[in-house]
């Protein structure tokens, strides 16, 4: 009882110290913008009030609707190929050996610069966009699920030799669920990569969408919108990944906290 | 009955590492209900020869007989009990136990109800629900031995059970499992580098030498049965142990030497 309420008056304390920091940080933001006073750094209450006329027009959930086919399509297709690609490289060694070395490329290459070639290959259609979200995602999920092959025990798997267990019985109680908190991880961090590709190619090359809503709004020098479209998708990027959290501690409750971002 | 004809036994040398011999002509006999204990010191091939019994490691000469049939995989008529637990970090107590028997396909309620009455016999009742991380290491190894047990096997294969915990404990984890056995008889196989361990729990102790893993010594352990908790006071006990501890101190010195 004493330590719940120990707990509880520990979370109200974390909570008002959240809220006092973001109450200074929006304050310093008002204060610096009126300070300032141009046309291109709006302020708090300028960017807050942008925010709310944005969240009940069309034009926001469209571009938010059409950016997002693209992310999910994408990220789906890299979770796919990204859990398998990652579950065969822990598993056999020449699966390992063969795309070990291409995945090492893939992870230092900046994906920002392969967008042009997507586009020049598939043109400015909703496929070249998926194969964009893909190429940011993909990797990251292929690598953390096969750190987390790596991580299953030897002992496991040899105990379940010993008990007569089958290969079908092997990958689906001690493999698939020995690697589940490291490929749970990798879609929360995929999922990142996913909305930063999304955005990135938007700006970039073919601009619709959210990245075209933020080009419209910097071209008329509509900062207060500018800032208000960029909290949506900071919004968007934060809730994704609080939600991914959430699964992982239901259902990963064994694996602790993993503090990777 | 166990019969092991010429047992050999190499591991391929990988990355221009020289072949390792790690059993090599091993002829041993293991009567049913037989506690042999499997002394040696480390790297002397104690567990590759008790993974070949379980059928874990294909043999590359020789014959591995169980009442008749040679062994070429892991079979209901044997467990194991491993040096590190092999527990389940995700799964409770219960579900740890019935791993063996849900691999086997035996219903939830039935294995849950076997899974509960080794709870009680390896002393865990209130655990169930617990989780392996939340145990003692010889509370661990308790799971191991349930789990081993809860498939009801004819031949219990231990790998350094108690090697992890503390000497207490030890000696708790020996006089419990021999306690069970009285009631279960089985045929156990019990790798162990203490040589006190051995002439403590084994009808028969042997002796292994490493490079390559032979037999070099089988010893009769002529004990009261059951055993009392202050064996170690028995004349023989103390003779048995020293006899044992000079082999093993001549191997040692042998091996140094050797390296």
């Amino acid at each position: 009882m004493e330590h719940g309420a120990d707990n509880h008056l520990s979370g109200m304390w974390k909570w008002s110290l959240r809220l006092g920091s973001l109450a200074i940080l929006a304050l310093s933001w008002e204060l610096l913008a009126h300070k300032v006073s141009n046309l291109l750094m709006p302020t708090f209450t300028a960017t807050l009030a942008a925010l709310m006329r944005l969240l009940v027009t069309k034009r926001l959930w469209e571009a938010l609707w059409l950016s997002n086919q693209a992310m999910v399509l994408g990220f789906t297709l890299a979770a796919l190929c990204g859990i398998s690609i990652g579950l065969l490289m822990g598993r056999y060694r020449t699966a390992e050996k063969i795309i070990d070395p291409y995945l090492s490329i893939l992870l230092v290459t900046p994906m920002s610069a392969v967008i042009p070639i997507i586009v020049m290959a598939m043109g400015l259609g909703l496929v070249a966009r998926v194969m964009v979200v893909f190429s940011f995602a993909f990797v990251t999920i292929t690598v953390n699920t096969r750190a987390g092959m790596r991580m299953i025990e030897p002992g496991w798997v040899e105990m379940t030799r010993a008990f007569g267990g089958t290969e079908r019985q092997l990958w689906l109680k001690i493999l698939l669920r020995g690697a589940l908190p490291a490929i749970l991880t990798g879609l929360r961090l995929g999922l990142n990569r996913a909305i930063s590709g999304m955005i990135a190619m938007e700006l970039l090359l073919i601009a619709i969408g959210i990245g075209r809503l933020i080009l419209d709004f910097q071209g008329y020098f509509e900062a207060a919108n500018l800032y208000a479209t960029v909290v949506v998708i900071i919004a968007e990027a934060v809730i994704l990944t609080q939600l991914c959290q959430y699964l992982e501690r239901r259902l990963t409750p064994w694996a602790g906290q993993v503090s990777s971002q | 009955m166990i019969e092991l004809q010429g047992v050999r036994k190499i591991y391929s040398g990988d990355n221009g590492r020289a072949p390792v011999v790690a059993l090599d002509s091993i002829d041993l006999t293991i009567e049913t209900e037989e506690f042999l204990c499997i002394l040696g010191p480390s790297s002397c091939g104690k567990t590759t020869l008790l993974k070949a019994i379980m059928g874990l490691l294909p043999i590359d000469a020789g014959d591995i007989k169980i009442d008749g049939q040679s062994v070429s995989g892991p079979g209901t008529d044997r467990a194991m009990v491993f040096q590190n637990f092999a527990l389940l970090p995700w799964a409770d107590v219960i579900t740890n136990i019935a791993f063996g028997l849900e691999l086997r396909g035996m219903p939830k309620p039935e294995r849950q109800q076997i899974a509960n009455e080794l709870i009680h016999a390896v002393g865990l009742t209130g655990f169930e629900r617990y989780y392996p991380r939340q145990l003692s290491g010889g509370m661990q190894q308790r799971v191991g031995l349930a789990r081993a047990l809860a498939v009801d096997p004819n031949i219990l294969l231990m790998d350094e059970p108690f090697g992890a915990v503390d000497a207490q404990t030890r000696r708790l984890l020996q006089e419990d499992l021999l306690a069970l056995l009285e009631r279960t008889r089985k045929t156990v196989i019990f790798v162990t580098h203490s040589m006190e361990e051995a002439v403590r729990l084994g009808s028969r102790v042997v002796l292994m030498t490493p490079r390559p893993g032979t037999i070099c010594e089988a010893i009769e352990v002529k004990l009261p049965r059951p055993r009392p908790p202050d064996i170690e006071k028995h004349p023989q006990f103390i003779e048995l142990k020293e006899y044992l501890w000079h082999q093993l101190r001549a191997m040692q010195v042998m091996t140094a030497d050797h390296d």
